[in-house]
């Protein structure tokens, strides 16, 4: 009884890891402006597909996908992001709807060019089973791309503690007006946000491609994860995105193993529902933007 | 008799019997038609909610499914005659509304993703309640619409007429209650809810009751849907589409309006199934989210005020003309 | 009528209200004066419903009004004004009222609607937004003509006349009389000029810093030396 438990608590970790990595970009964005990028989940959709054109179209391996992958959706990210600056009143629930149409192009876009068949990496190394401590047992993929998220999580830790930029992402996402008041440029560091936001998305998008499958549903799946992590973490922690991560990867996890693996999403949605309605601000959060 | 109520008598014909003349022979003409005419009850439910709510929801399906799901059990299981079964769809997911009035307290962009949350959290107790729903495989031979006064509402006509009934009823509901003083105090909640409160207004329970008639309205749409189509499983009847197609089509339609919202819905769907498939069999899907981004970026307030501002028959001052659109 | 017992308001370390009690009886009118910050609006909250005390509680006709919400308390006769107008922005003026009546009050009556909009001098603005087309006096008009509308029996009038210059506040307070008159209301007004206070209520409650430091005639409780240094802050001379 025990190893399941250990099992699920470790393939729960692992998916958190990836589930962080896939959540930051929104959480990022989600802080400095102050709203939800419904189209994230497809950003990374993208780049897990790119994944797959490297590989089926050019025969390159998955991981060369990754800068390609920075391009093409950091470029999406900035787009979306001038688009959303274009809004003028109510941004928050403009910006919603816009993401929330936005998502539905590129899911349809991702149709059309890929059809509506399942893909996953052909690629056997990623898939091959690595055990650890001799009872532990996951996909050499998903132990890869945890580290990497961790790394990528601690980079972007310190990036926004040290140095000016993250400062100024920080400070922006704090009191936007008096940001400006100390020579900080709050458009330049939004757009920035949805750059790394779309740089995060393209390592998530590939760990995804080589961990498990993809289809352009998936897109929109991702994304409800992605915000449900986002508020359960709370404003302003980038700590609270990789345990709110963690914390949703397990619940799946125990859920599937003990109860049913259909009833992993419930688990996802009655906890996003539990924290909007009993701890709004977040496990982790400072400030309370979500009652009225 | 004067212009308006010949204006009206005129539509009334065209729709009731001019479209049923037309397209009564292309019976894929009409299944378009009814389809759409499904749409524009939830859009008019939808902006219904928000704009005398004040409340944008991402969650409809729910309401949908619930109303469906409510319908064919009722009918199936305990013998209930149809049209009744479509009132109790309405009431069933209107209770349903009653689950999710927790949400009430959140801020516009997070009770739109509670809703979200509401409908997949209802898809998936549809699914596993399967002793009862029947599971993912669905309900099949749900009963069809009875004969009334001779019209048999299962055939394509009458079933056209049938949801064209729902649709304009509920616009008329939705306009009556814009007039009333529960709409003039709604309209005032918006801006301010602690000057409606200190004169005696019950915000919050306002509030739930627009919930709940969107949820009804809904509700009956989505009953109508299941007794029509003949069968149902969780994943049609809590698709995201019914969530989508009703949101752009409200936006594109002029979500301010009463109106615009059912005919942007008539007009957008018909414009994907007759011409966007054609061109682009896999992916036409995306018209609507490019109708999204396009108008809330041009006009947030829809397409209809967009066209008012540019008629040639406007008002005198254009700011009045704009303003008034949505009220 | 009303009866305040031993009410306090704390929030983040700061006691607005500390162990306030009073009673009020039917038809009184009762001034509620002391410096800024001293915690009269926040009583107003407190006995309208907008802030919950922690601790002490409200009776209302001989009723503890405990949790009932303040759009309750607006129907059972507690009606309020704003120190800032808080107009309904959408409606115009006559709307503003009849939505007040239609809550507030339960029931339809035009005509008292008219009554009250010619009494506080706003029939000629009555179809006009409430928002863009009024000045101060009006706003501050609508305000009362508002909670009128609800038919209160106790109506609290937070400085109403505030902002208005001399001949206006005197011709208002002469309007709020009339009113009182009229309506046959129990008042409790906060105003910052002792003169209208003196005119208008025969009895005048201080606060200083949330607590109660005087109650009687305005005259009387303006020459209390505990009233003069609250306001001054230094002893009398």
């Amino acid at each position: 009884m025990t190893e399941l438990t250990l099992q699920a608590l470790y393939s729960g970790l692992l998916v958190g890891g990836a589930y962080a990595m896939i959540a930051l970009g929104l959480a990022l964005v989600f802080g400095t402006m102050r709203l939800i990028n419904l189209a994230h989940g497809e950003l990374v959709l993208l780049a897990a597909y790119i994944a797959f054109e490297m590989e089926r179209g050019y025969g390159l391996n998955a991981l060369a996908a990754i800068p390609v992958a920075i391009v093409i959706v950091g470029a999406t990210a900035l787009l979306t992001y001038l688009a959303i600056s274009r809004i003028r009143h109510e941004r928050e629930l403009n910006s919603l709807i816009l993401t929330f149409g936005l998502a539905i192009v590129l899911t349809n876009l991702i149709l059309m060019r890929w059809s509506a068949d399942i893909r996953s990496t052909s690629n056997g190394w990623f898939q091959e089973g690595v055990v650890l401590g001799g009872t532990l047992f996951s996909m050499r993929s998903e132990l890869l791309f945890f580290l990497i998220g961790l790394a990528l999580i601690g980079a972007v830790h310190l990036w926004l503690a040290k140095t000016w930029n993250g400062r100024a992402l920080r400070a922006v996402a704090s009191n936007r007006a008096a940001a400006t008041l100390m020579g900080v440029n709050p458009a330049r560091v939004e757009a920035f946000s949805f750059v790394i936001a779309g740089l995060l998305a393209s390592v998530a998008g590939v760990a995804v491609y080589t961990a498990s499958v993809v289809y352009p549903a998936l897109g929109h799946n991702l994304t409800v994860k992605a915000f449900v992590i986002t508020v359960l973490a709370g404003l302003g922690s980038v700590p609270g995105v990789l345990i709110g991560a963690v914390m949703l990867g397990v619940a799946e996890a125990l859920t599937a193993t003990f109860l049913k693996p259909s009833l992993q999403e419930l688990a996802a949605m009655v906890i996003f529902l539990g924290v909007l309605f009993l701890k709004p601000s977040g496990l982790f959060g400072r400030s309370n933007t979500v009652r009225r | 008799m004067n212009a308006r109520a010949v204006g009206v008598a005129a539509a009334l014909l065209v729709v009731y019997v001019g479209v049923p003349l037309a397209f009564g022979g292309a019976p894929y003409v009409m299944s378009l038609v009814i389809a759409s005419l499904t749409i524009a009850g939830i859009a008019v439910a939808w902006s219904l909610l928000g704009n005398l709510g004040g409340l944008v929801s991402f969650g409809h399906a729910a309401f949908f499914g619930v109303g469906a799901y409510t319908s064919a059990l009722l009918t199936m299981g305990a013998g209930w005659p149809v049209l009744l079964g479509l009132l109790a769809g309405g009431l069933g997911a209107s209770l349903a509304s009653l689950l999710t009035m927790p949400a009430l307290r959140l801020r516009g962009p997070y009770f739109a993703l509670a809703m979200l949350a509401y409908a997949h959290i209802f898809k998936i107790l549809t699914v596993e309640a399967e002793p009862v729903t029947g599971g993912a495989g669905g309900l099949l031979s749900i009963p069809g619409f009875p004969t009334i006064l001779g019209l048999p509402l299962a055939s394509k006509t009458g079933a056209y007429a049938l949801i064209l009934t729902i649709v304009i009823a509920s616009c008329l509901a939705y306009a009556g209650l814009r007039r009333s003083r529960i709409g003039l105090a709604l309209r005032a909640m918006h801006d301010s809810e602690l000057a409606t409160r200190i004169v005696g207004v019950p915000s919050t329970r306002l509030k739930a009751a627009m919930l709940a008639v969107s949820a009804f309205i809904t509700g009956v749409v989505g009953a109508f849907n299941a007794h029509q189509i003949g069968f149902l499983e969780p994943d049609y009847a809590f698709s995201g589409n019914w969530t989508l197609l009703p949101i752009a089509a409200a936006i594109f339609g002029g979500y301010r309006t009463v109106w615009g919202p059912p005919l942007g819905a008539v007009a957008i769907y018909l414009l994907d199934q007759l011409v966007f498939k054609e061109f682009v069999p896999s992916g036409h899907g995306l018209i609507y989210g490019v109708l999204l981004g396009g108008m809330i970026l041009l006009s947030p307030g829809g397409l209809l005020p967009l066209l008012r501002r540019w008629s040639p028959f406007r008002k005198a001052s254009p700011g009045a003309t704009v303003a008034h659109a949505g009220r | 009528m009303l009866a305040v017992e031993d009410v306090s308001v704390s929030f983040g370390g700061i006691r607005a209200l500390r162990g306030v009690s009073f009673t009020v009886t039917a038809g009184e009118t009762l001034g509620l004066v002391g410096p800024n910050g001293a915690g009269k609006t926040t009583l107003f909250n407190v006995i309208s419903g907008v802030q919950a005390p922690s601790g002490g509680r409200i009776v209302f006709d001989g009723r503890p009004l405990a949790r009932e919400p303040d759009w309750r308390r607006a129907r059972r006769g507690i009606g309020r004004t704003f120190q800032i107008p808080q107009p309904m922005h959408e409606l115009t003026v006559r709307e503003n009222l009849i939505v007040a009546q239609s809550f507030g009050a339960g029931r339809r009556d035009p005509a008292r609607i008219d009554a009250i909009l010619a009494l506080l001098g706003l029939s000629p603005k009555a179809d006009r937004d409430a928002s863009t087309s009024l000045s101060l006096t009006e706003q501050k008009a609508l305000e009362v003509a508002k909670a009128l509308a609800t038919e209160p029996r106790l109506l609290l009038l937070d400085e109403v006349l505030g902002g208005l210059e001399t001949t206006t506040k005197r011709a208002f307070a002469g309007t709020l009389a009339e009113v009182r008159e009229r309506y046959g209301l129990t008042l409790i007004v906060i105003e910052h000029d002792i003169e209208t206070i003196t005119n208008l209520c025969p009895r005048a409650l201080v606060l200083d810093f949330g607590e109660l430091i005087a109650d009687g005639p305005p005259r009387e409780v303006f020459r209390d030396p505990a009233v003069m240094r609250s306001y001054t802050g230094e002893a009398a001379a």
